[in-house]
């Protein structure tokens, strides 16, 4: 048995939000101490920033919960014994978004089928399915044979066997695939500004495209502490979920 | 289609032969005195990197080699601060600037500012870069600036075809007038805000969907997500689309007439022959001329030179 990771203190809890408060708070004094030039204001302004980071969470929260709801029952029916031919198959279609660079898979659906919030969400779902399905799969093998014989010997059904054993076991691992693919989305999530999915990836490419440097930084350093947010999050929720005594 | 494409080249490759049979394949058909003056000139061409500037690119070389200078080819250079730099630093020794663009990018100058009157405007930004080391030949007609369009019967279904039509649509009736525009267009003075301010209207933020260059052109035609989206004025797209450009009648978009740059010790050598050798040609390029140039290489990419000699040709700039 490995040691149980132990829970955080209070301070603990309290360093990550502070240190992301400490850095807004520094950005904001940095950009309030510009002169900004027209092109600037109209990017790194708080309504463009509120709107723009409530479209980032919106398109970051939904692709995550619909990536949940297909990779989690996908990854629990490829571990069942019965479905061990066609495992590998399985794993390549989920691959297929992983493979292809995130810009094209955008553009891709933007192309074929539309633009806006839905088709962002679709090509961040083909873009995080695959970590939570590997980790859903990794944390049901990972579950000692010797510990599923002893609860079939004790006369538990198999489904009993899956969500009262196997589940718990495997929850530490399936936490890490769902904080991956959070981060993964947050990222990607910038990308939708170019199909009219908003975001905070605007600031950004006017940064880029205008050269501003300004908005570079505010656009990137916005996104970076949205990640650790959001990552730090989903680190609470996994002290709350994961099983006593793991 | 292809089977007469590889007819055509065999017959582009046999023209060329007996050319060169004859020392060279075209010849400046204004002045002989040109060809002597520029006879000796090596000389670099640069230019940005889309299609217009390619095809721009193409026509000086094209022309400079007629005229028998020895020609070499640094076109598609990417962004403006780049093609610039490369001007100031003697790496190319002309390109095709827009005024508009003097005016801001390269001048450093509030868009807002800028002189409406495209020869006031050419006046300033020609005045002041030439303390930069930048001589301006003189302008063309073609104006290529921002303006807004429609698939074909959409504005005129809703009765709009001027600009002052469209801000009144969009204070009447702001779900039809939704607009598809990239980020440079809705942060630019001379974009979406000096459109507003001079037509006196505010585009509600819900009825506009930003998105990248290349992906309105592939929406705009079927009017959806939005009937109206941001093109330019010389876009071959309004060709191939038929797309309806609405007329800026209160001149909200300051002018982005072309001229030939050049640096001051290329314009001291050669001048004045190359100022007689551009200025017929700038002359002659209007904005139907380049959308229809561009529209052909938006068709057919990678022939810009072809595009540009026959240019030159229908024009009797070479023969």
């Amino acid at each position: 048995m490995r040691p149980g990771r132990r829970r955080r203190s209070l301070a603990g809890y309290l360093t990550m939000p502070a240190f992301l408060a400490a850095v807004l708070l520094a950005l904001w004094a940095w950009v309030n101490a510009q002169t900004l030039d027209s092109i600037e204001r109209r990017r790194a302004n708080m309504d463009f920033i509120i709107t723009a980071t409530r479209e980032h969470i919106a398109l970051t929260f939904t692709s995550t919960l619909i990536v949940l709801m297909i990779s989690i029952p996908v990854g629990i029916m490829l571990t069942r014994p019965w479905a061990r031919g066609i495992t590998p198959p399985a794993v390549a279609v989920f691959n297929i978004g992983v493979a292809i660079p995130s810009i094209g898979l955008v553009t891709i659906f933007a192309l074929v089928w539309d633009l806006g919030f839905w088709p962002m969400v679709a090509a961040l779902v083909a873009y995080a399915a695959l970590p939570v399905l590997r980790n859903t799969m990794v944390g049901l093998q990972q579950v000692d044979a010797a510990v599923i014989e002893s609860a079939r010997g004790m006369g538990m059904t198999k489904r009993a066997v899956l969500t009262k054993i196997e589940m718990p076991l495997a929850v530490p691992v399936m936490l890490a695939g769902i904080r991956t693919a959070l981060v993964i989305n947050v990222g990607t999530a910038a990308l939708a500004t170019f199909i009219a999915g908003g975001g905070l990836g605007g600031i950004l490419v006017v940064g880029i495209s205008q050269g501003r440097q300004l908005l570079v930084i505010v656009g990137a350093v916005l996104i970076a502490v949205l990640a650790l947010l959001i990552d730090y999050l989903a680190g609470l929720a996994e002290d709350v979920l994961r099983p006593r005594g793991l | 289609m292809y089977y007469w494409k590889r007819i055509a080249a065999s017959a582009a490759v046999v023209a060329l032969a007996l050319a060169a049979c004859n020392g060279d394949d075209a010849d400046v058909a204004v002045g002989d005195d040109i060809e002597e003056e520029l006879g000796d000139l090596t000389i670099t061409v640069g230019s940005k990197e889309f299609t217009e500037q390619r095809i721009l690119g193409q026509i000086a070389i094209v022309a400079l080699e007629a005229a028998g200078a020895d020609v070499r080819d640094e076109t598609g250079i990417e962004g403006t601060p780049a093609v610039r730099s490369a001007l100031e630093t003697g790496e190319i020794d002309l390109y095709w600037e827009y005024t508009g663009t003097g005016w801001s990018a390269i001048l450093g100058h509030e868009i807002a500012e800028a002189p409406t009157d495209t020869q006031e405007l050419y006046e300033a930004v020609r005045e002041e870069d030439a303390e930069n080391g930048i001589i301006w030949f003189d302008p063309a007609p073609v104006n290529n600036t921002y303006a807004i369009a429609s698939a074909p019967g959409v504005a005129s279904g809703l009765g709009v075809s001027t600009l002052s039509d469209y801000a009144d649509l969009v204070r009447d009736n702001p779900e039809e007038a939704s607009l598809c525009a990239a980020a440079e267009f809705l942060v630019r003075d001379d974009g979406l805000p000096g459109m507003e301010e001079t037509y006196d209207f505010e585009m509600p933020s819900g009825q506009v969907e930003e998105m990248e260059l290349g992906i309105i052109h592939t929406r705009l035609p079927q009017s959806d997500p939005c009937n109206f989206g941001e093109v330019f004025a010389t876009d071959g797209q309004i060709i191939t689309n038929e797309l309806e450009v609405l007329e800026d009648d209160q001149g909200a978009f300051p002018p982005y007439n072309l001229a030939v740059t050049v640096r001051e010790d290329v314009y001291d050598e050669a001048g004045e022959a190359l100022e007689e050798l551009f200025n017929p040609i700038t002359a002659a390029l209007t904005d139907e001329l380049l959308r229809e140039m561009n529209a052909r290489s938006a068709d057919d990419p990678g022939f810009e030179d072809e595009i540009a000699e026959e240019f030159l040709r229908d024009h009797g700039f070479i023969d």
